[in-house]
C-alpha cells in the first residue's frame, strides 16, 4: 500500500509515495504530481532514515540543573504555560517571543502566530527571516504578492531562463532538472552566479559576477534593454508606474562602467539582456544569492523591475520564481509567522487587523514585533525573557551565533519543540518531543504556492506528538484557546482568515494540491498570477541604486566568503546528518577555495586551514576547486563542527533584517 | 537452496592486546586460530559504528591478528573496544603453494598480508623460498620493528625507507630499487601489495627484471562492505575485489582501466 | 485466473498491482479482481531486497505470491540471481519463497526495449501469463504445474505468433556486441555528467541493480539500497577510484553492458526503460546502446 505525502526537504514540494513493506520504506516520486512528475532527488530517495533514528526525542523533558528529567505531557505543558503566564504578567506581553518554523505545516504556523498574538505580542517570526523575508517585503511592495508568479509546470512554455543566485540543481534539484530538460529542447539559459555551478556548464550565457554586485549587474542588463528599446512599452504603460524616474536611475549603469564592480564582460550582459527582453517568455529564478545581503530587499525589487519592464510577468512561461529553501517557507509566511504580518500579509499597523480582532475575539497588538535576530539581541539585553521555539536550530543557522548564545543564556524560560535534541534544544528549560512530517497530518505550501496535503505514514516514537497538538494544548492552557480536534479544523479556520486560501479544503487539494489564490474568484486555484492586474493595481518600478556590501575585501581580509548549502545536506543537518547515505557523501565541513589561491597560499587539498573574519574564526578542511573564482571562498553552513556563522557579522538589510550571509570578508590562514 | 546461516552475522571476540606499531598503526590479537590464509581478509566491526575490511596479519592456524591503521570511524574505535565482531575469512589468498620461489614486496601499511605469508611459509618450513622487500616512508612509519630481527634470521629480508633520519643505518630508496637486485629464476613469482603508485612501479620493475607477467600477483584495495560479492562496491572491471581478489594475477587485471586508482 | 489465484492463495500471501490515486503500486490483494492491469510505477525489487533492513537478523520469511509483475521486472531477478543468489542469505531465502506470476505486455510500452533483451515472453519464469482479451494463456514451470492440474493443456503456436507480432511492433536495438563497441573515453560520459543531478533514480528504479550500502545505527546493522552515481560509493580510506561524476556514470553503463556480460554472460539490463523514465534530466540509456562510438 502506498501513502502520498510531501518530501520534507526543500521548497519544491515533491510528492512522494511511501510504500511500506514491514520495516522497509520504499519511496517513489508520485507520477501524477505536476510538481515533480514522478521524479525525486537523492534527499527524497535516500534522505528519510533520520525518521527512525534512536536519537529521536520521545519524552517531554524539563531542565534540572545541567541536565534534563523526563516529564509527562501534562506536567511539561503546565509548567511551560504557567511560567510564561508569570513572565507576561510580570514584564508584559512583549517580553515573550515565538519562533515558528518553515519545516512545520501551515496549521502549526498559524497556531503559533495566533498564540503569540492572542498573548498580546507580535514577537513572532521564523526562519524565512533568514532566507526570503526580502521576497515577501520586496515583491509585496512592487507587485503586491510575495510569491512565485507562475508554476513549475508552466516552465514548459518558457523560452529563456534567467538564473541568478540559485544553485538550482543542488538546492532545488527537481526544478533544476526541469530547467535542464527545457534547455535540452533548445531553450535559452542564462546563469548569473559567482560560482561555477552545475547549470553554468549548460548555459548559453554565464555571468560570473562578484558577490554583492547583483544590483549593478541587473541595472546594467536593464540599461542595455532600455538603450536598445527592447522593453515592453505596452506593458510598462498599461501595467506599471514610476517608469520615468526608474529610467533615470538605470541610465547610470552602462555595462562598461559596471564591469569594474561586477567583473562581467559587457558583451555577455548585452547577450543576456537581449534574450530576456526579446526571447520571451522569460522566467527569472532566484534564491539566497539575491536575498541574503544588506541590499536583499532592493535586490528582489530589482529582479521585479527586470520582469516588469520586459513584460515577463502574468504570461505562462514567464515570471519571477523565488525558490524556497524549506518545504513550507511560502506557507509559514502566508500564515503570518512574521513579525510585521498577520495571516495573509496583513500589516501589523493596517486597519485590517480588525478582522482578526473580530475573529479571535480579542484586541490585537498593533506594534511591530521583533525579528529572529532582534529577539536574541533583546534577550541578551534582558528585554525578552521567554522564547518558545519550534523546529529551529538558530545556534547553527543564525548569523553571529555567539550573540544568539548570549541571548539564550539570558532567558528565564526557553521552550524548544523538536524531533531531536539539537544544539539549541540542549539549552532549553523545557523540551517538547515532536512528530516528524512523516508522522502527522497537515498542509505545506510549496515554492509555486501549491497547497499540498501531507499524511502520516508512521507512528511518532514514544510520546512524541504532532506540533499542532502540542501548540493547541499549550494555547489552551495559556490562553484558553480552542481545543482543535484535528489539523483540518485548524485549516478550516485558516480558510476563513486568509482569502487566498478560502477555496481550498482537505478534500479538494488531495492528491495533487492547488495553487493559491484559491477563492470564489478562482475556485480551482491560480497557476499564473497577475495575468490581468496586480493586487496593488499597477506594478511599481522602483529605482534601486547600487551600494556595496557591508564588508569588502581589503589588505587584512583579502577573501570574500560566501555561505550556503550543499546538495546532500539541508539546513543545520539535524535530519540529513542522521541519514547515512547523505552523511557518507558529505561527512565533514569544508571550504571551497580556488586552485590559484590555494597554490599561492601553499594549501594542499584536504589541509586544515583557518578562516578568520572580523567576527570570529573557524578551522576547516580546504577543498580545492576551479568552480569558485579567485578571491572567493565558499563554506556550507550545515556543520556543527565548524559553525561558519561564527564568522558572519551583524550586518542586516535595514528593510527585511536579513543578515548578509553571502558576503563576509575573511583571512585564509594555512 | 536452503540457507540457514546468516553470513552477515559476525562472531564476537575479546581483543587480547593492542600493540601500537606507530602513532597511528596498531596490532590486535584475538584468541582464536586464524581459519583463513595469508592475503585473505575479515570484516571487523564495532557495534554501533560499522564494519571495515581488514587483511589478516597472522598465518593460517596461528592466533588471529590484525594490524590496523587508525583512519576511519571503525578503525579509529577498534583498539579501544573490548569486544569486536569478526566475520570471514573472505577472498582469495596468496597462491604461494604454486611457486618454488617468491619475492614479496610490501609498501607502507601493505605489510600485514606479507607477515601472514611469511608465517605460513615458516610453518611450512619453506622460509628459504621467499625474499621480502618492505619499504615505508620513514623509519617511524615501519611496523613490526620488533620482529625484524627474528625474520632476518630465517628469510632474505630487505627493509628500506624513502627518507631516513639521523639514527637510520639501513637502506634508503623505494622498494622498486631493490626488486631488480634479487636473483630470479623464470618461475619466480612476485607478490606485491601497497599504495597504488608503488604497486604500479613495482610491476614495471618486475617485468623489467624478467619475471613473467603471469607470475605477478597484486593485492588490491577497494571500498568493501559485504565481503561476499553482493554489495557491489569493490569492482575492478568485471571482478569484485572481495570475492575474485583481493589477490589477483596481474595478467587477469592488467588491462582494467581503474586498476591503479 | 480467479481459480488459479485461489489455489495459489491457499499457500501464499497474495500481492499484486493496485492503484493508489492513479499510481500503480504493489499491495496485498485478496482476489484476482483486485489486481489492476498495468505496469507498476517501480520495479518490485523490494520483495527480495529490502530498501533498508537490519541484516543482523534473518526474519521469518513468508511465502508470497506476486501477481502482475511485468516480464522486464521479473527478468531482472533471473539476471541478478547469477551474482547474488546463494550468497546473500536474505535475497536467497526470499527468492525461494516468492512466486512471481508475470504478466506479459501485449503492446510495447513507451520507450521500452525489452525485446532487445529477449522479452517480453520469457524463457525463465515461474508462472507466466499472456492476457488475451479476457482469456489468459498461462505458461507454467514444472515446479508449479500442480496449480494447473484442473486446467486443460493446449499445445499451440500462439506464443510463437505473439512473439513475432510483438517483435514487429517494437524495434530491436543493436545490443549484440555492445561490450566491444562501447568506448571508455566516449564523450557521452562527460555530456551526461554535465546534467546529471546524482539523484540515484536510475539505480533505485532498475530491476537489475542490486548494490547496497551497509551502516550501523545504534544496535542495528542496516542494509540500504545504494547508488553507484554517488561519490561515496567507492570512496575509502585508500582514496576514491571514481572521484568524478562522468567516471561513475560510465561505471553504471559498463557494469550493465560490459562487466556483467563478461563475468555472467548476460547483460545487466532488461530493456524496461525505467531508468530513463525516472531520470529527471532525460538521460536515455538507449543512447548508450545506439550511439556510434566508431565516429568518436
Amino acid at each position: 500500500m502506498g501513502t502520498i505525502t510531501v518530501c520534507p526537504y526543500c521548497g519544491t514540494g515533491c510528492q512522494i509515495v511511501i510504500n511500506e513493506y514491514g520495516s522497509s520504506q520504499h519511496i517513489i516520486g508520485y507520477s501524477l504530481s505536476p510538481v515533480n512528475e514522478g521524479k525525486l532527488c537523492i534527499k527524497g530517495y535516500s534522505g528519510l532514515s533520520y525518521n527512525f533514528s534512536k536519537e529521536r526525542l520521545i519524552k517531554p523533558m524539563i531542565r534540572e540543573g545541567d541536565s534534563f528529567r523526563n516529564a509527562d505531557w501534562n506536567e511539561a505543558l503546565n509548567y511551560s504555560a504557567s511560567r510564561m503566564r508569570e513572565i507576561i504578567s510580570k514584564y508584559g506581553p512583549d517580553s515573550v517571543a515565538f519562533q515558528s518554523s518553515a519545516k512545520c505545516t501551515n496549521e502549526e504556523n498559524y497556531l503559533m502566530q495566533k498564540i503569540a498574538r492572542m498573548a498580546g505580542t507580535n514577537n513572532i517570526d521564523h526562519c524565512a527571516r533568514s532566507c526570503h523575508s526580502p521576497t515577501a517585503l520586496g515583491l509585496i511592495n512592487t507587485i503586491g504578492a510575495g510569491a512565485a508568479t507562475g508554476s513549475i509546470g508552466s516552465l514548459e512554455d518558457t523560452r529563456t531562463f534567467f538564473i541568478i543566485g540559485t544553485n538550482t540543481t543542488e538546492q532545488h534539484p527537481i526544478i533544476g532538472a526541469k530547467i535542464l530538460r527545457e534547455r535540452k529542447k533548445g531553450k535559452n539559459l542564462i546563469v548569473a552566479d559567482p560560482r561555477k555551478i552545475q547549470l553554468s556548464t549548460s548555459a548559453n550565457v554565464f555571468l560570473q559576477f562578484k558577490p554583492g554586485s547583483d544590483i549593478a549587474l541587473l541595472n546594467s542588463i536593464m540599461f542595455v534593454i532600455l538603450k536598445n528599446n527592447w522593453q515592453d512599452n505596452d506593458f510598462i504603460n498599461s501595467r506599471t508606474q514610476g517608469f520615468e524616474e526608474f529610467r533615470k536611475e538605470i541610465e547610470k549603469y552602462p555595462p562598461e562602467v559596471t564591469e569594474e564592480i561586477t567583473g562581467v564582460n559587457p558583451s555577455l550582459v548585452e547577450e543576456a539582456a537581449m534574450m530576456i527582453a526579446k526571447e520571451r517568455p522569460a522566467a527569472i529564478f532566484y534564491a539566497m544569492g539575491i536575498t541574503q545581503h544588506i541590499h536583499g530587499t532592493e535586490n528582489v525589487m530589482d529582479v521585479s523591475n527586470l520582469a516588469l519592464i520586459t513584460g515577463n510577468i502574468g504570461v505562462r512561461g514567464s515570471g519571477i520564481f523565488p525558490l524556497r529553501g524549506q518545504n513550507n517557507v511560502q506557507g509559514s509566511s502566508d500564515m503570518g509567522a512574521l513579525s510585521e504580518f498577520y495571516p495573509g500579509y496583513v500589516r501589523y499597523d493596517s486597519d485590517n487587523v480588525k478582522k482578526f480582532e473580530e475573529l479571535w475575539g480579542k484586541k490585537m497588538p498593533r506594534n511591530r514585533g521583533l525579528t529572529l535576530s532582534e529577539m536574541f539581541d533583546a534577550a541578551a539585553d534582558g528585554k525578552i525573557k521567554a522564547i518558545y521555539l519550534m523546529g529551529e536550530n538558530p545556534l547553527i543557522t543564525e548569523a553571529s551565533v555567539s550573540k544568539v548564545e548570549e541571548g539564550i543564556n539570558n532567558l528565564e524560560l526557553f521552550i524548544v519543540q523538536d524531533i531531536f535534541l539539537t544544539l539549541t534544544a540542549a539549552k532549553a528549560h523545557v523540551v517538547f518531543p515532536a512528530a516528524s512530517s512523516l508522522e502527522k497530518e497537515g498542509t505545506f505550501t510549496n515554492t509555486e504556492r501549491r497547497i499540498q496535503k501531507i499524511s502520516p505514514i508512521y507512528k511518532p516514537p514514544g510520546e512524541a506528538k504532532p506540533d499542532w497538538w502540542i501548540l493547541k494544548e499549550f494555547g489552551k492552557m495559556l490562553l484558553g484557546m480552542e481545543d482543535y480536534s484535528s489539523p483540518e479544523m485548524i485549516f478550516d479556520e485558516i480558510r476563513k482568515v486568509i482569502y487566498n486560501y478560502s477555496g481550498a479544503s482537505y478534500d479538494n487539494i488531495f492528491p495533487i494540491g492547488k495553487q493559491w489564490p484559491i477563492n470564489k474568484d478562482f475556485p480551482e486555484g491560480t497557476e499564473i498570477m497577475h495575468s490581468k492586474s496586480f493586487p496593488i493595481g499597477r506594478g511599481k518600478l522602483i529605482p534601486v541604486p547600487f551600494g556595496y556590501p557591508a564588508e569588502r575585501a581589503d589588505d587584512d581580509y583579502r577573501f570574500i566568503m560566501t555561505t550556503g548549502r550543499n546538495y546532500y545536506h539541508w539546513h543545520s543537518g539535524t535530519m540529513t546528518r542522521r541519514t547515512d547515505i547523505l552523511e557518507r557523501e558529505s561527512p565533514e565541513p569544508y571550504v571551497e577555495i580556488n586552485n590559484d589561491d590555494a597554490m599561492m597560499l601553499k594549501i594542499r587539498n584536504g589541509q586544515v586551514i583557518t578562516l578568520e573574519s572580523r567576527h570570529g574564526s573557524i578551522k576547516i578542511k580546504a577543498r580545492i576547486t576551479d568552480k569558485i573564482p579567485s578571491g572567493i571562498v565558499f563554506v556550507p553552513f550545515h556543520f556543527v563542527e565548524a559553525r561558519v556563522n561564527e564568522l558572519v557579522g551583524e550586518n542586516y538589510d535595514p528593510i527585511s533584517k536579513i543578515p548578509e550571509f553571502k558576503v563576509v570578508a575573511v583571512k585564509v590562514i594555512p | 537452496m536452503i540457507i540457514q546461516k546468516n553470513e552477515y552475522l559476525p562472531e564476537y571476540y575479546n581483543i587480547e592486546n593492542v600493540k601500537w606499531e606507530t602513532p597511528d598503526i596498531y596490532t590486535i590479537n584475538i584468541k582464536t586460530k586464524n581459519p583463513g590464509h595469508s592475503g585473505q581478509f575479515f570484516m571487523l566491526s564495532v557495534p554501533g559504528t560499522g564494519e571495515a575490511a581488514i587483511s589478516v596479519a597472522s598465518g593460517n592456524g596461528r592466533d588471529l591478528s590484525f594490524t590496523i591503521r587508525k583512519i576511519g570511524s571503525v578503525t579509529g574505535k577498534i583498539y579501544s573496544s573490548q569486544k569486536i565482531g569478526v566475520r570471514g575469512p573472505y577472498g582469495k589468498g596468496w597462491p604461494w603453494k604454486d611457486y618454488d620461489h617468491i619475492v614479496a614486496v610490501a609498501g607502507g601499511i601493505g605489510v600485514p598480508p606479507i607477515r601472514s605469508l611469511l608465517e605460513e611459509l615458516m610453518d611450512a618450513g619453506r622460509n628459504r623460498d621467499v625474499s621480502i622487500i618492505y619499504g615505508a616512508r620513514t623509519p617511524s612509519d615501519l611496523v613490526y620493528k620488533d620482529r625484524f630481527e627474528e625474520w632476518s634470521r630465517c628469510v632474505d629480508l630487505t627493509i628500506t625507507v624513502d627518507r631516513g633520519d639521523e639514527k637510520w643505518g639501513g637502506n634508503t630508496g623505494f622498494v622498486t630499487e631493490f626488486i631488480g637486485r634479487k636473483n630470479f629464476s623464470k618461475d619466480t613469482a612476485i607478490f606485491i601489495i601497497g599504495p597504488p603508485l608503488m604497486m604500479k612501479n613495482s610491476v614495471a620493475e618486475a617485468i623489467k627484471s624478467g619475471i613473467r607477467e603471469e607470475n605477478i600477483f597484486l593485492s588490491l584495495e577497494r571500498r568493501m562492505e559485504c565481503g561476499i560479492g553482493v554489495c557491489g562496491h569493490c569492482n575492478v572491471g568485471e571482478y569484485y575485489v572481495c570475492e575474485d581478489g583481493p589477490i589477483f594475477r596481474y595478467t587477469d587485471v592488467k588491462d582494467k582501466p581503474e586498476l591503479f586508482l | 485466473m480467479a481459480k488459479l489465484f485461489k489455489s495459489i492463495s491457499e499457500e501464499y500471501d497474495t500481492y499484486g498491482t493496485i492503484s493508489e490515486q492513479g499510481e500503480i503500486v504493489f499491495g496485498q490483494v485478496r482476489g484476482f479482481k483486485d489486481i489492476v492491469d498495468g505496469r507498476s510505477k517501480y520495479a518490485p525489487k523490494e520483495f527480495l531486497i529490502s530498501r533498508n533492513e537490519n541484516i543482523l537478523y534473518l526474519p521469518k520469511i513468508e511465502k508470497k505470491a506476486v501477481f502482475g509483475i511485468r516480464s522486464c521486472d521479473l527478468k531482472g531477478f533471473y539476471i541478478m540471481d547469477r551474482q547474488i543468489y546463494g550468497k546473500d542469505p536474505f535475497y536467497t531465502a526470499r527468492r525461494d519463497n516468492t512466486l512471481f506470476i508475470n504478466f506479459v505486455c501485449r503492446e510495447p510500452c513507451e520507450g521500452g526495449f525489452c525485446s532487445s533483451f529477449g522479452g517480453p515472453v520469457l524463457e525463465e519464469y515461474q508462472i507466466q501469463v499472456i492476457p488475451d482479451g479476457g482469456k489468459y494463456l498461462v505458461m507454467v514451470s514444472e515446479e508449479f504445474e500442480k496449480y494447473m492440474k484442473d486446467f486443460k493443456v493446449v499445445e499451440n503456436n500462439e506464443i510463437e505468433k505473439f512473439r513475432k507480432d510483438f517483435d514487429n511492433k517494437m524495434e530491436k536495438l543493436p545490443v549484440e556486441g555492445i561490450e566491444n563497441r562501447i568506448k571508455w573515453n566516449s564523450k557521452l560520459w562527460k555530456e551526461y555528467a554535465s546534467i546529471c543531478i546524482s539523484c540515484g533514480a536510475c539505480n533505485f528504479s532498475c530491476p537489475t541493480c542490486y548494490c547496497f550500502d551497509l551502516y550501523d545505527r545504534e544496535d542495528e546493522r542496516l542494509r540500504e539500497w545504494d547508488s553507484c552515481i554517488l561519490a561515496g560509493f567507492t570512496s575509502s580510506s585508500a582514496g576514491n577510484n571514481r572521484p568524478e561524476l562522468d567516471e561513475r556514470l560510465r561505471q553504471r553503463f559498463y557494469h550493465k553492458y560490459v562487466y556483467y556480460k563478461k563475468s555472467k554472460d548476460v547483460y545487466l539490463c532488461t530493456g524496461c526503460n525505467r531508468c530513463t523514465e525516472d531520470c529527471p534530466v532525460d538521460i536515455d540509456i538507449k543512447e548508450v546502446i545506439t550511439h556510434d562510438y566508431s565516429k568518436e
